[in-house]
This record gives C-alpha cells, structure tokens and sequence, in this order.
C-alpha cells in the first residue's frame, strides 16, 4: 500500500488511478502495474517512479497468452510496433489479477481508439499501400535523418488531393479465392487447434460472409480484440447459426435460378417423360439410409466449394466493404451479386453468328506489327552482334590498310611523351578506362543484389531529400529559410550517416567501379548552390 | 451468296464459305438425290446448320414435290431455339435476294411449358404442371361436361383457337417459341395447339427428338406427318439412348401399391355408373366392338398419349371379348397386378426376354397374349367413359398398362429385368428410326451407327475441319512427373499417386491457362472421391490460389447455378475452374465457348458401368444381332462421350482450346482410332504419352501461340473461301478429294 500511495503521489495528482495490480513482471523485474485513466504504467518494486508509462492512446492492442500456458501475461501492442510484456507472478490470484486488467482495458481501450489520429491512420494506410515510401520513411525517419513531420509535411497535403481522386475510381481488389487455405491451424499443446487469422484474412472473411460479419458485430464486444479472442469467446452456436444463414443463402441461390437460358439445365431438356419411364433406376429409398458418413460428407464438401466460390466472386463485385446502407447489405447476403444483372446473357442470335463468315466491317485497328513474334512469346533473347560484312569489305579493307602502311612516314618531332603513350595503351587495353564499355554491360552481374537494394534505396532517399532541399528555392520566406538550412544539415547528416558507411562497405568488398559517384554529384551541386545562396545573403546582410 | 451444288442453285447467307460446308452439301445433295438414309459427320462449329437448312430449302423449292416437309430434331431447347434463328437468317437472305416474300412456313414446337401463355399456368415451374394443369382445363370430357356445368374452369386461349384457330392458318414466317407466343397473345389462341395444328402444313418443323422417337408422344404429334419428309437428326451420337430411354418401364413396388388404389377407384367407379347411367357403359361396349379406330376422335387435347408404339393394324381390331366390358377389364387388371407384385417377390435378379415373360403369364394367370396388346387402349376407352378428371392419379394403372402392350406387342429385344430392389423393368433395345440423315458433331467411327441401328445408308461420311492455324491441341498424359502411370481403370483408381498425380496435373494448368478450364471425371462416384482426397491433401487449397473452383452435383439446380458463377468468373478474368462429369448433364447440353472453356481435362476413360444389367442386356442384343463385339461397343461408347466432353471446348475456327486426355490408355492405337478424324488429324506421334511437366511445355507454347491475334485475311483461301476462290479448279478439285477421304 505504501509503494502504491507514493506512486500515486509521484503521479501527477488529477490523475485517478482505476487499478492496481501487484507483483507484476516487466522484464524478469517485480513491480506494480497501475491503471489510469489515461494512460497505463508499471514501476518496479521499491523505486517510486515508472519505468513503464503508455497513453491508452498508444495502444493498438492487448493480447493475452492462452488458458493452458504456465506464465500468465498480458501484452500490450503499440501502434509504433512495439510491445511491452507483463508477467502476472501473484501465484493465487494471477489469473484473476490479469482478467481485472484484461477486462478493464477492454473496456478502456475503444474510448482511445475512436479518438485515435486520424491523420495516424491515413498515413499509416499511405505506408502500407505504398512499399516504396515505406522504404523511404524506414530510411529517413526511422534512422533519424529527418524527423516525422518533416517528412510528411508536403507529402500529406499534395497526396491528399491526388490521392482521393485516385482512389475514386480506384479499383476495388477482389479476393483471393484460397484466403481460407492461407489459415495454418496449429495446435496449442493440449491437443487442441489454433487457428490465427490475419487481418487481411479476417477482412476477406467479412467480406465474403457477410453473416459472420453481422454476427462478428452483434456478439462481440468492439474491445476484445480480434485477434484472440473471436475464437475463444465466438461460441460454437455463433458460426453453426452462421453455417445456417449460409445454407439459406445457398438455397435462395438455387431457387431464384439463372438468367442465361443457355446455361440452365432444368429447361435444357424438352421431354416430359413420365415417372417410371425412362432408363433412370430409380433410388429405392432404403439405400439412402446405407449412404456412408464419408459420402455425405463428400457431397457436402463439394457443395462448400460452390458456395464459397460463388461467394468470393460476388464479395469482389459487391461496391466497397463499408455497408452503406442496410438495404444493399441483404441483398448481397444471398450471394448473389448486385453486377449479375448486369452479366448479359448472350443473345440467341449472336449464339449463331459466325463472325469469320461475314466481312468484316468493324472500325478498323491497329494490329500489333510483331517482327519477330517469337521474341514476344519467349521474352528478350540477349542480342547477338549481326554486324555482317561481306568479304569483298573485308579484303578491300585490308588493301587499304596495307596501302596506308607502305606509304607510312613517322614524324618523328610530333610523337607523344612516353608516358602519355603508355597511359593511353593501357587505357586502350581491356581493363582499362576507355575498354569499359565492353565490361559496363556486366555491372548489373558483377555487383551483389543485395548491394544493388542498397543503392536503390540510397537512391531514393537522397532523391526524397534533394526534393525538399529544391523546393526551398527560391528561398523567400523565413520559413523556407529555415527549412533550407535545416535540409542542407540533413544532407550533410545523410551523407554521414547512410552514404559514408555505404562506401565504405562497397570498398570493403573490392567493388571497384564507382558506384556512389552520381549521387556524390548531386550532394555536391546541392551544397554549392547552398553556398552560392548563403554567400548572397551574407552579402546582402552586410 | 449463290452457289451452283451439283446443278441446284443453292442460296448461302454469308459473304464467305469453309470448304467443308461446300463438301458437306454435295454429300447431302447425293443423299437426297438417291431418296436413301444417310450418315454424315462434321466437326462442331463448322456451321452444318446453316449449310444444312441452306441446301434443304433450296431443294425444297426446286423439287416441291419430292420434299414436302423438313423435320429437324435436335436435343435441346436453345439447340432448337438456334435452328430457328438460323432459318429466319437465311429467309431473309433469300427475300434480299430474290426480291419476292416467300409463302415458307417454318416453325419450333416445344412442350407445353415452354409455349403456354395462360397467365397461372404459364408460372408454374415443372413440365408436369403444366401439363397437368393444362389438361385439366382442356381435356374433351371436362370441356364436354362445361356444358352442364359452366363454372368449370376454362382456358380461353384454348378455346378461342378451337372456334376459330383451326380455319386460320397460321400465317407464312419463320416462328421461334417466342414468336409463337406472341402470335397466339396477339390472337388470343393457344401457340401449344396453333402449334401442333401448323406443323401439319409447315414446311419446316423444328423439334425434340422426343417427338418422334418416344412412341408415346410420337403418335400424338407426329403420326399425320407427311411421307415426304426429310427427317434430320442432328447431335445424333446419343440416339441409340434416345431410344432406349423413351422405350423403357420401370415398375416399383410403390407403383403396383399406387396401382392398386387406382384399381379400386375404378371398380368403384363402374359400380355407381352402372347403378345410375348404365347406357354409357353399353355404349363404350359396343364402339369397342367397332374397334378403336374410332376413339381418336377428339382425342388430341388428351393427356393419354396414344397407345405406345401400336400399329396400325391393331387398331383396326376389335378388342378382345375377355377385356370388353368394364368390369371384365378391371378384373384383368387385377390379375396382371398380382401377377407382378408376385413376380417382384424375388430374392435374386431374374432376366426375361419377353416371349419368356409372356409365357410365364400365360401359366401362371392364363392372360394371353392379345388382350395385354389391347391394355393401353382399352384403359384409357374406360378412363374416358367413366369422364375421370384428375388424370395425374392413374398415371401408375396406365404405367402398368402401357407396359402390358409394350412387353407383348415386341417381341424381339426386349426384356425383362426383375432386381431384388423391387422393382422391374422393362427395356427395348432396337427401335426403328425411319431416316437418319444427319451429322452429330462427334460420331466415329461412323459405321457402328448402322449397323446398331440397323438401317443401310446411301452415304456416309466424315468431314474434319479445315484450319488456317491448328488451334486445336490434343495432348495424352500418361505419366506423372514421378513416372507413375496415369490411369482411370479400376486396379488404379483408389491409388493416392494416381489421384495426387490427376491433383497435379490440374494444378499446373490452372497456373497456365487463362480463364475457363472444365474438368470431366468418369462418375460422379468417382469425382466425389477425388475431390474429398485432394481436399484432405490440400491441393484444392492451391488451386483455389490461382481460379476459383465450381463443381457439377447431381442436382440440376445446383449445377446451372455453378455453371452460371462458372461463367461470371471467366467473364470477369478472375477464372475458373469447373469439375464435371462425362455422361452428366453438363457433358451433354452445355458449350464452352472461347474463354469459357480455354482447355478441357479429361481425367480417364469414360467408360460406362459395365456391371449394369441392362447394359449387359444390351450387349448381349448387339453381339447376337448385329455382330458387334462387346469390347468394340463398350470403346466406341467411351470413346464418343469423352470426344463429346472435349468437343465442348471448341466451337469454331475462331476458337482455340487445349484437350488433354489423361490416361495412358488414350494412347493405344484401338482407343486413339475412335476418337473423331479431327481431332485424331492433331494428335501428333509426340504427344501421346507425356508427363504432366511436357504437357504445362506444350500448352504454354501453344497457349502463346493462339494468343496472337488472328484475322480473317490469315483464313482466306485457306480455311475460308469466297465465291471466286471456290469455284477454282483448284478448290474444288482438293474439296472433292476431301469428301472422297472419308
């Protein structure tokens, strides 16, 4: 109590304190856990201050380790990636101690997470869609080259624009028809299954079945967390009254028929044979009781198949994810896609056309003019020299060679310096500086791939950063002052920090050709017109 | 264009023409001319419709006396519905042509079901519905006793064409089903009946095989047909079912329970009849002793079809005494009832011919032979007179009747099966089939049809499709990457290699080929299996990674709604991958155009289930009667339906589609020979037994290969002629050596 009573002192005295928890572990170290109404925190056994302090709206998420395991914890996830472990060491009352916490962060966290930046998630989706700004961001920002804000200060704006018109007529990505197969069950030590779904996969699951998703947002709580805790609390009654609901939609499917006549196999038969006409045996209906477990269970497998299929192939056309209103969510339950009535069936007549009979009298285009279509269906084949001469060129040219060499005069006084002579010889002799052209093509196979990233990466980062330090000029406002200052020091910092070592490392591996060169170049004229630039305003100052 | 075929000027309504179509109307010139039957095979999509109606219709107008009347029968509803659209094309070609309108009368004619306009019974869904419901309605007692009792239900439309319909022709045209529909809104009449009224002047009849193979149906619809009619069968590989389909019984023991109710009612029935209107039974009497010519009077809006397969001669007959007056008959019933339900008391499945059957009746419940020819007949004279309106209730009483007629009036080829499953059937092997003159897409080799039909043709011949590039690819796998033998046959079929190896195979393509790909399994038995296996070993999993997968079941519904998602999907590129069966409804009626069906993987031999007792039966018949060796029949068979299965994918010259066969018993010369002339033209020595890894090389190279873009100066000449370039010496003489090939 006493610990507690000074950690609540330290702490800044409006703050109201929900929960404490004792002997808690944070790395292998006895402590106390405290629940605020802001933020959550730990602080070690005997000193009065927190080592561990998070704003609940830092937290992404809580998971919890699994009923069967030994040590009983509770991390918390972050929305930065990192994470922070509690062990729950009260041997009576640990698993009670961690559900208290569990429960009441449960309750906590959506508060926080409805006011979570906004701004957070838009650039934490521009990061993800984006692989290569991904890059970029772990090369300047995360290395500390330029700081957060820097980075997306003209990146949030601009893209905003060009973003949203993008993304208007973007098109939606379908889903993977396998995303089930992507779910590695595993098992969890007590002979039971785990199964550990994504988001990606949990996304393509509500997308697909809509009923689980109404029934994902009826019976589960907005702050459990997804990833645990929809199979442990997702009661079997839940996904067989799913399974239900599916087998209706199913059913609606096949009664409400299809549209093309041509496809649809009751109509396709023009006979009425009467029962008991006809060669087909007629199932006597003792045997359906002899119809093993396994067959049944065979036909129900290929049911699951259509089913499935036909409801992956209407989640890709169904128009986004969010359920714009209530009316277009029925009716996408079925299964059926709104875009089928769109889906033509072919008319009758063009059922008989025969397009190669007729002329055609159709506009005419233009036809890929493929001169060597073998290329095209086999890739790029390496060049080889086809430079031909014929033998007549060949002999003429040698007459004429041996024509200059008879009439041959040294001068005798203009002949270069030895030195010079021997320098170009080697220049001209394979290896050597003016022979490279042969060797240039090899670059790309003398240098390892991993070193290549490298410098694509080194690439675009320095790319990224001359964009800002060039978008400084011309330099009129005192804030672009200052932000040219600021990005000539980066520059300086990124060359220190990331090309240095770079080069270091290329000479270290006896890579001889000059790989940064260009990009020393670019550094350089950005420093000089930086130069250039600051000597006139000293001048003007002066 | 105009084309001169062996001096009748023939109208073609396109600007160009395949040589094979020009080759194919000079056989059927030569057929028509020698007034004989005729046998011709022709590739899918080489256009045999058009080149067909184009040259039957020009001779018809040449020779209005030799060929009254074009039946065409074809399988399908769309099928039917894609004839007419090509007739009305080439009418129109012609009023182009000639500048005057023609007094043609072409029309379709379908069940009730596809032609009613009556507002409730048109919503029904089922065939039988209908029928039912429309009976109801139209039948000639219930329309007879709506005289004293008007509040009898009425179908106007009937009605109207009955007052007038019969004194207006239908007018000169070319009519789809919908057409017809149209019309009889228009004039208010039944487009059923407008229809089945007009095809008795129509020049031009378009229907289901049905109607004139099922005997039962056949002497409704078609018994007035006009002799000089050119009959024409197209798809005809599956007749010989046809056949035996229409001519086959089943009897359960449900049926003979069912059947006894309806004996009951009947006595019932005659009872109180005689109790209040004696006369009528007197009456019935006495027509019966005048035979039963008489009773077809008004008889065509009945649902009793005409006494199955009867000649002509019996009805001139009288009916035997022992069956003439009601209650005699009911008695007689009575007794071929018991006789059955003690004949279905067996422990072990017995097989009659029929004059055994009938033997055994004969000693058993002395019923002779010529009262059980009269059953059918006389049922329905007594169903008639006792004016029983809900038919549907005596459809297990007329079941057992019509096979009574059927097992005495055919002797030969019938038999009977009698199986500890409780029930019996009845089959008929042979049936007569007046003149068979066309050309099924796929039929090899053709002089099995002959000879299993028994008729003598005028011409034969086969015709293969001429092709500017071969965008046809027949491949033959018959070895896993691992070097295990790929097969079907049942010393394989359970084997995990062979099933992981099939998994495999299906894998690959679905990495490699766009869009559709359909795969045909044996059986359905045999493709639940497959499935459940490569869904416990996860290759399902990775197919579903690159298409999405649809499946046939065997409930019809269910499967036109995968076939229509199957469709959406190649539609939209994401692909798809449909898994079916051969025999199966899919095998049968559905095509797979284009990207549809880019390749088609036949997992097997299909061969039918050779432990059936009617198919033994079968076989049996042809090895006595016609010499037609069991294993022949049974390759034969295989062979057409996995030709069948394959052919679905190519549809024309514009079409292109992967074939791969896998089973190595596809490579043995016996299997590989009866496979059609156009696909074994493209089968190369180099593609017979290839490993799954091969086969992914050369469909590759031959997918890339037909992606290129391909136009119609790429066909001319070669694969496409115009005028100018088929009257050359040159093209003609190759057309003419071409017809002499087969």
């Amino acid at each position: 109590v006493m610990s507690a009573q000074s950690a609540f002192t330290m702490a800044s005295l409006s703050e109201e304190v929900l929960l404490v928890v004792k002997k808690v572990r944070q790395k292998k170290q006895d402590g106390t856990l405290y629940l605020m109404a802001e933020r959550i925190a730990w602080g070690p056994e005997g000193k009065d201050r927190f080592t561990v302090s998070h704003l609940y709206a830092d937290i992404r998420c809580q998971k919890i380790s699994p009923d069967g395991k030994a040590k009983i914890q509770l991390q918390l996830v972050l929305h930065t990636g990192e994470s922070t472990t509690f062990h729950f060491a009260n041997e009576s009352t640990a698993l009670k101690d961690r559900e208290a916490a569990k429960e009441l962060l449960q309750q906590l966290l959506p508060k926080f997470k409805k006011r979570a930046n906004k701004e957070l998630e838009e650039k934490n989706r521009m990061l993800q869609e984006d692989p290569v700004l991904f890059q970029l961001y772990k090369d300047l920002v995360v290395s500390q080259v330029i700081s957060a804000e820097e980075f997306w200060a003209n990146r949030l704006g601009s893209n905003n624009n060009a973003d949203s018109a993008v993304s208007n007529n973007k098109q939606e990505v379908g889903i993977s028809g396998a995303f089930l197969a992507d779910i590695r069950p595993q098992t969890d030590g007590c002979n039971g299954l785990r199964y550990n779904l994504t988001a990606d996969i949990i996304e393509s699951i509500f997308r697909t079945y809509p009923a689980v998703k109404q029934k994902y947002s009826e019976n589960v709580p907005h702050n459990l967390t997804e990833k645990e805790d929809r199979i442990n609390t997702g009661s079997q009654d839940i996904f067989s009254e799913c399974a239900k609901q599916d087998e209706m939609g199913l059913k609606s499917m096949v009664v409400q028929g299809v549209k093309n006549p041509l496809v649809d196999l009751l109509s396709l038969e023009d006979k009425s044979l009467d029962e008991g006409y006809g060669l087909s045996t007629p199932v006597p209906s003792t045997s359906n009781s002899h119809k093993t477990v396994k067959d049944s269970s065979n036909s129900a497998i290929i049911k699951r198949f259509n089913h499935h299929s036909a409801m992956v192939l209407a989640a890709g056309l169904r128009k986004g994810d969010a359920p714009a209103d209530q009316a277009s969510e029925t009716s996408s339950t079925d299964g059926n896609s709104r875009d089928s009535d769109f889906f033509q069936p072919p008319v009758k007549k063009e059922a008989i056309e025969y397009e190669d009979l007729q002329r055609e009298n159709r506009p005419k285009t233009v036809a890929l003019n493929l001169k060597k279509s073998d290329r095209y269906a086999h890739g790029p084949v390496p060049l080889q020299s086809q430079q031909y001469t014929t033998s007549q060129d060949i002999i003429n040219s040698v007459n004429y060679i041996q024509h200059e060499m008879t009439n041959y005069k040294p001068n005798l006084a203009q002949v270069l310096s030895s030195a010079s002579a021997s320098s170009a010889i080697a220049a001209l002799s394979p290896g050597g500086v003016l022979m490279h052209g042969g060797a240039q093509q090899a670059i790309n196979q003398m240098i390892p791939t991993e070193v290549q990233g490298e410098l694509k990466h080194l690439y675009a980062a320095a790319g990224e950063l001359l964009r800002h330090f060039w978008s400084c000029f011309p330099v009129n406002t005192p804030f672009l002052e200052e932000k040219v200052m600021k990005m000539k020091s980066n520059l300086e910092k990124f060359q220190m920090t990331k090309l240095r070592p770079f080069q270091e490392k290329v000479q270290r591996q006896y890579l001889s050709a000059n790989l940064t060169g260009h990009l020393e170049e670019m550094l350089q004229s950005a420093y000089s017109k930086f130069q250039i630039w600051q000597n006139r305003r000293m001048m003007r100052k002066t | 264009f105009r084309l001169n075929i062996d001096g009748l000027l023939v109208y073609f309504p396109y600007d160009y023409i395949y040589p094979e179509q020009y080759s194919y109307m000079l056989e059927l010139k030569r057929t028509l001319d020698a007034k004989g039957h005729g046998v011709l095979e022709m590739p899918s999509g080489t256009g045999k419709t058009i080149s067909l109606l184009s040259l039957i219709v020009a001779y018809q107008r040449a020779f209005p006396l030799e060929v009254t009347k074009l039946i065409y029968c074809s399988r399908t509803v769309p099928e039917i519905e894609k004839v007419v659209e090509e007739l009305r094309k080439l009418m129109q070609f012609y009023t182009k042509e000639t500048g005057e309108t023609n007094n043609f009368l072409a029309l379709a004619l379908s069940s009730r079901k596809n032609l009613c306009i009556h507002p409730e019974v048109s919503s029904l869904r089922f065939g039988k519905e209908v029928d039912g419901k429309c009976h109801s309605m139209t039948a000639s007692y219930i329309r007879a006793q709506r005289h004293s009792n008007p509040s009898l239900p009425t179908c106007r439309f009937y009605e109207e064409f009955n007052v007038v319909g019969r004194q207006v022709p239908l007018p000169a045209g070319i009519y789809n089903l919908d057409d017809l529909k149209d019309y009889g809104r228009r004039k208010g009449h039944c487009p059923y009946y407008t229809a089945r009224y007009a095809i008795l002047h129509a020049n031009i009849v378009v229907y289901s095989y049905h109607y004139l193979l099922d005997p039962k149906i056949a002497d409704l619809v078609s018994k007035e047909l006009a002799k000089k009619s050119v009959v024409v069968f197209d798809e005809a590989h599956n007749i010989d079912n046809v056949c035996i389909d229409s001519m086959s019984v089943n009897i359960t023991r449900r049926t003979l329970d069912r059947c006894q109710t309806n004996v009951e009612t009947l006595h019932n029935t005659i009872q109180q009849i005689k109790e209040t209107d004696a006369a009528k039974l007197k009456e019935e009497y006495r027509r019966l002793v005048e035979g039963l010519k008489e009773a077809n009077v008004a008889r065509e809006t009945d649902v009793y079809l005409a006494n199955p397969v009867l000649p002509d001669e019996i009805l001139k007959e009288a009916v035997p005494g022992t069956i003439r007056t009601a209650e005699h008959f009911v008695g007689f019933l009575r007794r071929f009832m018991e006789y059955l339900k003690s004949r279905l008391r067996v422990q072990h499945v017995v097989q009659e011919s029929a004059p055994q059957f009938l033997k055994d009746i004969y000693e058993k419940v002395c019923i002779d032979r010529k009262p059980l020819r009269f059953c059918a007949e006389r049922l329905q004279s007594l169903l008639r007179t006792l004016e029983i309106t809900d038919i549907a209730d005596f459809s297990a009483v007329t079941l057992i009747s019509n096979f009574a007629t059927l097992v005495s009036t055919y002797s030969q080829g019938l038999t009977v099966f009698i199986h500890t499953l409780e029930y019996l059937t009845g089959t008929c092997k042979n049936f007569f089939v007046m003149c068979v003159s066309v050309a099924p897409q796929t039929l090899s080799p053709l002089d099995i049809y002959p000879r299993m039909l028994d008729f003598r043709p005028v011409t034969m011949a086969s015709f293969t499709m001429t092709l500017a590039r071969t965008c046809l690819c027949p491949l033959i796998v018959g070895r896993g990457n691992d070097q295990v033998a790929l097969s079907s046959k049942f010393e394989t079929r359970e084997d995990f290699a062979v099933i992981r190896n099939y998994g495999n195979l299906l894998l690959e393509m679905s990495a490699i080929v766009p869009d559709g790909i359909v795969a045909f399994f044996t059986s359905y038995v045999y493709m639940e299996n497959i499935v459940a296996s490569w869904y416990e070993q996860g290759i399902l999993e990775n197919i579903q990674r690159n298409k999405l997968i649809f499946i046939e079941t065997p409930d019809a519904a269910e499967t036109s709604m995968a076939l229509e998602k199957y469709q959406e999907a190649c539609e939209n590129g994401r692909g798809a991958i449909l898994l079916s069966v051969a025999r199966g409804k899919v095998s049968e009626g559905i095509d797979f155009v284009h990207h549809f069906g880019r390749a088609v993987v036949m997992f097997g031999v299909p061969y039918v289930y050779t432990q059936s007792r009617i198919l033994k039966a079968r076989l049996e018949y042809l090895r006595d009667h016609f010499q037609i060796r069991e294993n022949d029949f049974l390759t034969f068979d295989a062979m057409r339906h996995a030709a069948q299965c394959v052919g679905r994918a190519i549809r024309g010259k514009t079409d292109y589609g992967l074939m791969v066969f896998a089973d190595k018993r596809y490579a043995r010369a016996d299997k590989r020979g009866k496979l059609p002339r156009w696909i074994q033209e493209h089968l190369s020595e180099g593609s017979l037994n290839l490993t799954v890894d091969e086969c992914v090389h050369m469909a590759k190279h031959f997918l890339r290969q037909m992606a290129q873009p391909f136009r119609q100066e790429d066909q001319l000449g070669l694969s496409l002629l115009t005028l100018e370039q088929l009257q050359s010496e040159e093209m003609l003489q190759k057309i003419t050596q071409m017809a002499h090939q087969s």
